[in-house]
């Protein structure tokens, strides 16, 4: 059996995955990406082959994406994250009836992509070197309110009185403002709530900018905060697609591609 | 600059910046022309080592294309274009600006601020400024607060009216009179004729490196024709003039030669919006590692600043002025005129000329004419199917990873849509 691998290298987490020759999903397998990410995007791929018992010999493809793509130099190719993320959710959206719009909130950036009927991008946007409405601004929010990451979602549903308005979109301000609301004694409920409305507004914004088509698909990350989800549902007015692991979704396309690359080259020496 | 400061100039953080760009202009890429040396070393003498380069007669500097060169050259004196592309002078002028305003007006405001700056401001005699965007039009009290004598060339808000041309022609009129009285010399039509003889030699050449770029595959990239073009804003024209022809010569033998400055399949980039100044020439150098490659432009640093050429065939003094102006004002395509059909209708001519598989489209924050246009252009281009890659960004180094990221999702959706073409 040959596998392919995919290989995204975030700022915040590197993201694994692995396909057979089928391109069905073996695994995936996610690591903080840490100071050293070179040595943690290579442990991250040894740690997934292990994990399934595979050799290295057997992976015959590696794609690397994300910010550390080209400084990973085990990777055969490399691809934008723009065009691996398209490339996994059209694959992964199939199960939901197919999607023609992405919208993805990573580490240090948020994004959303439309997609044509063949899965190739056709428009995309990105936010403008600033943190906020991405994950880094979740981070800092919680840390604010000294609550863990993963409690966001439950404090959303939370609160009784109607979510706060967070008026900074800037990372830095939105800390201030956060500290000033819980001294003026605003729940933390309200506070969460209305910190996911603020970035869900920011991402909607930029999504119409690429146009909303079809049905829409929302991952990285932050993708699995249940809060921010329902902030995101309301405010764009329709459902989501949420992927069952949204964090590997661009890893999923960065091997999708591997495989496809691997096999238009052997066809070519055959 | 006087001896210490030359000694030291070098040390400058702008002469780093400067340099640092020469390196990547040079050493990121294979095969670059040899006539190119000559640009290399140009920018390597006056940005990165100081040196002055002589001019005759008075110094006027210019902030803007809009200023007529041949009416400066014609009274005996030198024009220099003073619109500044340095991160560092970029941060001295914030000073003088609100904090979302364009690098552009900052960086110039910066420079002519600084003391030994380049290229040499300490001796410029006049500085005209025609008064186009709100930012501009502002700066020149802040230019005469400096110290510097300043001309407002006052230019209408609209360029289609018959009330516009008068009004343009008289701000014209004007700047000739100050001319008059700064140098003391007569503006004669033998005069006049001999400096736009000059300026057209210099539009020839480039029109023929402009034409050569239509190669496919490309012969030159991108980031070396705006160097070029950047190079026209303060050397000696005559030598310029001399230094581009060489290029095109050797430009022409690798045409015949079949010599490929890029991937046969690298999608061809029209770049259009503020304009790329060195040191900042990011966005150009993004596409062309990215494995893109800049064919043609539509900026005021290059292609809108050379191309339309004057032909004058009147008789008297006074009506080559005007038809002079005339030239500074109807084909120009910048956006801070209220109508600017013209721009879409260039850069789709463009496009179809140079065979354009995408278009980059740079705004400067705070550039609010350009963000503006947005997305006029845009739906032009997409009318024609051609795709568009915005980009928000301003003279600071660090957005260059995330512009990377999208500099080659855009490429690599041109070339997956080639592909599925075929």
């Amino acid at each position: 059996m040959n596998y392919y691998a995919g290989i995204d290298i975030g700022s915040t987490a590197i993201k694994a995955a692995l396909i057979d020759d089928e391109g069905k999903i073996v695994g995936t397998h996610i690591a903080p990406t840490g100071s050293s990410f070179h040595k943690n995007a290579l442990d991250t791929f040894m740690n997934l082959l292990n994990q399934h018992g595979i050799e290295r010999q057997a992976v015959k493809f590696i794609t690397a994406t994300g910010y550390g793509r080209k400084l990973f130099k085990e990777a055969d190719d490399s691809i934008s994250e723009i065009t691996a993320n398209a490339i996994g959710a059209y694959e992964a959206g199939k199960a939901f009836g197919g999607v023609r719009t992405i919208i993805n909130i990573g580490g240090q950036d948020s994004k959303a992509i439309q997609i044509d009927v063949q899965g190739n991008v056709s428009n995309f946007a990105m936010n403008d070197k600033c943190a906020a409405g991405t994950g880094r601004f979740l981070d800092v929010a919680a840390r604010n309110l000294e609550i863990d990451l993963e409690e966001l979602g439950d404090y959303h549903f939370a609160g009784r009185n109607a979510p706060l308005t967070i008026n900074s979109t800037c990372a830095v301000f939105a800390e201030s403002e956060i500290i000033g609301l819980l001294a003026k004694g605003h729940g933390k409920q309200e506070i969460v709530s209305g910190i996911h409305y603020s970035i869900a507004r920011r991402t909607v914004r930029l999504a119409k900018r690429v146009g909303i088509e079809d049905r829409v698909y929302f991952d990285g990350g932050p993708a699995l905060n249940k809060g921010l989800v329902a902030a995101m549902q309301d405010e764009l007015g329709r459902e989501l697609v949420i992927p069952e692991h949204p964090q590997t979704t661009t890893a999923f396309g960065a091997a999708i591609l591997a495989r496809s690359l691997f096999l238009a080259e052997s066809k070519e020496e055959a | 600059m006087n001896s210490s400061e030359a000694d030291t100039y070098y040390l400058s953080r702008q002469a780093r910046e400067a340099e640092a760009t020469l390196e990547q202009l040079q050493d990121d890429f294979p095969d670059n022309p040899q006539a190119m040396q000559y640009f290399y070393d140009l920018f390597h003498r006056v940005y990165g080592q100081g040196e002055i380069i002589k001019h005759s007669g008075k110094l006027v500097g210019t902030t803007c294309i809009h200023a007529p060169e041949e009416l400066i050259y014609a009274f005996g004196a030198t024009p220099v274009r003073l619109c500044n592309g340095s991160y560092h002078y970029d941060q001295i002028g914030a000073d003088f600006m609100p904090a979302k305003s364009c690098s552009l007006v900052k960086a110039t405001l910066g420079s002519l601020q600084a003391k030994a700056a380049v290229p040499n401001t300490q001796s410029l005699d006049l500085i005209v400024n025609p008064t186009t965007c709100d930012q501009k039009t502002k700066a020149s009290a802040m230019m005469s607060a400096m110290g510097y004598k300043v001309e407002d060339l006052e230019l209408p808000p609209a360029k289609e009216s018959e009330e516009a041309r008068l009004y343009w022609q008289r701000s014209v009129r004007r700047l000739a009179t100050r001319l008059r009285e700064l140098t003391g010399n007569k503006l004669t039509r033998k005069k006049l004729q001999h400096a736009m003889a000059r300026t057209s030699r210099a539009q020839t050449a480039f029109r023929t490196l402009h034409q050569l770029r239509k190669s496919a595959p490309t012969i030159l990239l991108g980031k070396d024709a705006f160097l070029v073009t950047n190079a026209y804003f303060f050397d000696d024209i005559e030598r310029w003039t001399a230094a581009v022809e060489q290029l095109n010569n050797e430009l022409l033998q690798r045409q015949q030669d079949g010599f490929q400055a890029a991937q046969k399949r690298a999608p061809r980039i029209l770049f259009t919006g503020s304009p790329p100044i060195f040191p900042n020439l990011k966005l150009p150098i993004l596409i062309e590692t990215s494995g893109g490659v800049v064919v043609a432009d539509e900026t005021c640093s290059a292609n809108r600043m050379l191309y339309d050429m004057t032909a004058v065939d009147e008789w008297r003094l006074n009506d080559m002025v005007d038809s002079l102006a005339d030239r500074y004002l109807k084909p120009c395509t910048c956006p801070i005129f209220t109508r600017n059909d013209d721009r879409q209708r260039r850069l789709l001519q463009l496009a179809t000329d140079f065979k354009v598989d995408g278009v980059v489209y740079q705004a400067f924050s705070g550039c609010q004419v350009y963000e503006m246009e947005y997305r006029s252009i845009a739906d032009a281009l997409a009318e024609r199917g051609l795709p568009m890659l915005y980009v928000e960004t301003d003279y600071s180094p660090d957005d260059m990873g995330q512009l990377s990221t999208r500099i080659e999702a855009f490429l690599e959706s041109i070339k997956t849509r080639k592909r599925q073409a075929l």
